[in-house]
């Protein structure tokens, strides 16, 4: 059994329409799955329903055996920790070194042990410094990293990162990503949820989500020999992989390539 | 409007920053009652001396807090001379007849200019205060040449000198007291004391705990509110709506396109951090560990003996009307 599965999920908020439908998936330890999807796909919808801050209408998710209820979804909370999208929106604490120990405080971890934990992870995303500074003070980046310190103190086995990189600008994101990677080789679960394909390829999977149904589901390297699939579920092909597909299609020689670049850089 | 520091809280490592947040709330609220309980000058004097001896062991800069005060430098001046004009009593210390000539009149706007001029300086702004309220009083007092508009009576009473001198001295020390505590302590250990001592609260039903957490995220979230609404403000100064100018009825307008999307942004940060709180484990009413247990030390025994003894001191001061 996988660490994750996800069986037969339906949701709906208050009206009529369907905002998931038919969810079928399963995630292994250790494992970093991106979760592509375009804007209103259904991707936080389907974040929140896996850390129980909504209750399917339909279907189940299992963690670890354990089926997700009213009962059980304080401890499988203890496992899986979220960073949201905007930064600001997400920082609970008066300083960073309160912010870090918000989740452990409600964990009712002692408190020479959560000192002693702010300063290991606080080290581990670069913030030590920062420990007494006030979110004001404090860039995009900086808070999403802050936020990584407060999850990975409360030692879960997930991080889902719902479009966790989308309000910071390029510099910090690249940073980010480091910082992502590195939690990856060390074990932990990684779900990335973006719409953005070039983030999505740093990931072992691929899930693309169109109007709340799961449109595709394979490695990498079968997504990226489909690039309609994008097409199809209305994402956005980066730039570099627009021309490197036309070319393919075209079947252009070397040269013809040489003249492409020559053109299409002068357009631009 | 840019990075506002919630409180004034500067690191050190003085006595007063190794106390219980609660030992300082408490003691600080002693000592002003012990401050309204005196009577005299020479009371007042002594707790002064009291408060700068508690800053200097303490090893807080006289400065710092000095510099704490300028903000409330206006309600002190406007304190000092209220008393000394309002009151009656006592004998008369000064009767001086002040003029309103055309010589005074036309040296007073010069000397305006000239101490507006100086202010631009940006450095000892007190003292010239000090000085230009001296020289208006040197113009008025002495400059009677030329045609006379019309005079006035200074007259200043003992008692008028003398209140107003215990009335800014008192005002100094609990504003002292009030800074003091503020400097040396951090805003969570403040709003966790605060929490910790309204505990009894519970009988009546009220959870400190969560009481306290709002507290500590309503403080954390006006620097982010005030810069937010800074932006809208500029966003709408570009489309050309401008708050500081135009009619009654158009400022009303800007305030309203102002609170609209605050109030909009507001309600989605709150659902955000709801989520936020409740996946990283929070559940209201639940008990929480916090990261600086408090701790009631020898250190704050003491201070809370010092405390006690220093009330005391000045209920006796007063029922015996020592000084
Ligand atoms: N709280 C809510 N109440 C009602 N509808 C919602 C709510 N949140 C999201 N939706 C709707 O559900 C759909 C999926 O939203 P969401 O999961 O946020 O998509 P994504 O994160 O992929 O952009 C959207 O059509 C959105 O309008
Ligand atoms: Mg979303």
């Amino acid at each position: 059994m996988a660490y994750l599965d996800i069986e037969h999920l339906h949701f709906q908020y208050s009206s009529k329409r369907m905002v998931l439908k038919d969810i079928n998936l399963s995630i292994n330890k250790g494992e970093w799955i991106a979760i592509l999807g375009h804007n209103g796909s259904g991707k936080s919808t389907l974040a929140k329903l896996i850390v129980g801050l909504l209750s399917p209408k339909e279907g189940s998710i299992i963690i670890e055996g354990q089926k997700l209820s009213d009962e059980t979804v304080y401890d499988i909370r203890k496992k899986i920790g979220i960073v949201f999208q905007n930064p600001d929106n997400q920082f609970v604490g008066v300083t960073v070194r309160d912010d870090i120990a918000f989740g452990m405080e409600n964990l009712q971890i002692p408190a020479t042990e959560m000192l002693e934990k702010i300063d290991f992870y606080a080290q581990k995303v670069g913030m030590e410094q920062f420990l007494d500074k006030e979110p004001s003070q404090l860039s995009g980046g900086q808070k999403q990293r802050i936020a990584i310190a407060g999850i990975l103190a409360m030692q879960t086995d997930i991080i889902i990162f719902d479009e966790a990189t989308s309000m910071l600008d390029p510099g910090s994101r690249a940073e980010l990503m480091e910082y992502i990677k590195e939690l990856h080789r060390e074990g932990l679960t990684i779900i990335m949820i973006t719409h953005d394909i070039e983030e999505a390829l740093f990931a072992d999977r691929m899930i693309i989500l169109k109007s709340g149904e799961i449109y595709q589901d394979c490695e990498i390297s079968v997504a990226l020999r489909h690039p309609e699939w994008f097409e199809e579920a209305y994402l956005e092909l980066p730039t570099a992989m627009r021309i490197y597909y036309d070319l393919r299609q075209d079947g252009e020689t070397y040269q013809e390539l040489e003249e492409y670049l020559w053109e299409f850089s002068l357009k631009k | 409007m840019k990075n506002i520091i919630i409180g004034q809280y500067i690191p050190g490592t003085g006595f007063l920053y190794k106390l219980d947040p609660r030992t300082k709330i408490i003691a600080v609220l002693i000592l002003m009652v012990a401050v309204f309980l005196l009577k005299s000058i020479t009371q007042l004097m002594i707790a002064f001396g009291i408060a700068i001896i508690i800053l200097i062991i303490g090893k807080i800069s006289i400065v710092r807090v000095a510099r704490g005060l300028k903000p409330i430098f206006i309600l002190l001046v406007f304190t000092f001379v209220f008393q000394i004009f309002f009151n009656k009593e006592g004998t008369v210390w000064v009767d001086e007849t002040l003029t309103f000539s055309l010589v005074s009149l036309i040296v007073l706007v010069a000397w305006t200019i000239v101490w507006r001029l100086l202010t631009k300086l940006k450095k000892f702004k007190m003292m010239l205060f000090f000085l230009y309220i001296a020289g208006v009083y040197l113009i008025l007092r002495y400059l009677t040449y030329g045609t006379i508009f019309s005079t006035f009576n200074f007259v200043v009473h003992e008692k008028g000198v003398e209140m107003s001198i215990f009335v800014v001295i008192r005002l100094l020390i609990i504003i002292t007291l009030s800074t003091v505590l503020t400097l040396t302590t951090k805003p969570t250990d403040l709003t966790q004391g605060i929490e910790k001592l309204m505990r009894p609260l519970k009988y009546i039903g009220i959870s400190s705990d969560d009481f306290a957490l709002i507290i500590s995220i309503s403080l954390r979230y006006i620097p982010t509110i005030l810069d937010e609404a800074n932006k809208i403000m500029l966003a709408q100064a570009s489309r050309g709506a401008d708050i500081a100018e135009g009619k009654l009825k158009d400022k009303i307008k800007q305030i309203i396109s102002l609170l609209v999307p605050m109030f909009i942004i507001a309600f989605k940060r709150s659902e955000d951090l709801a989520d936020a709180m409740e996946s990283r484990n929070f559940v209201p009413g639940r008990e929480r560990t916090r990261i600086y247990d408090l701790h009631f030390g020898l250190l704050d025994l003491m201070v809370a003996l010092m405390t006690i003894g220093l009330l005391t001191g000045s209920i006796m001061a007063r029922v015996l009307w020592i000084g």
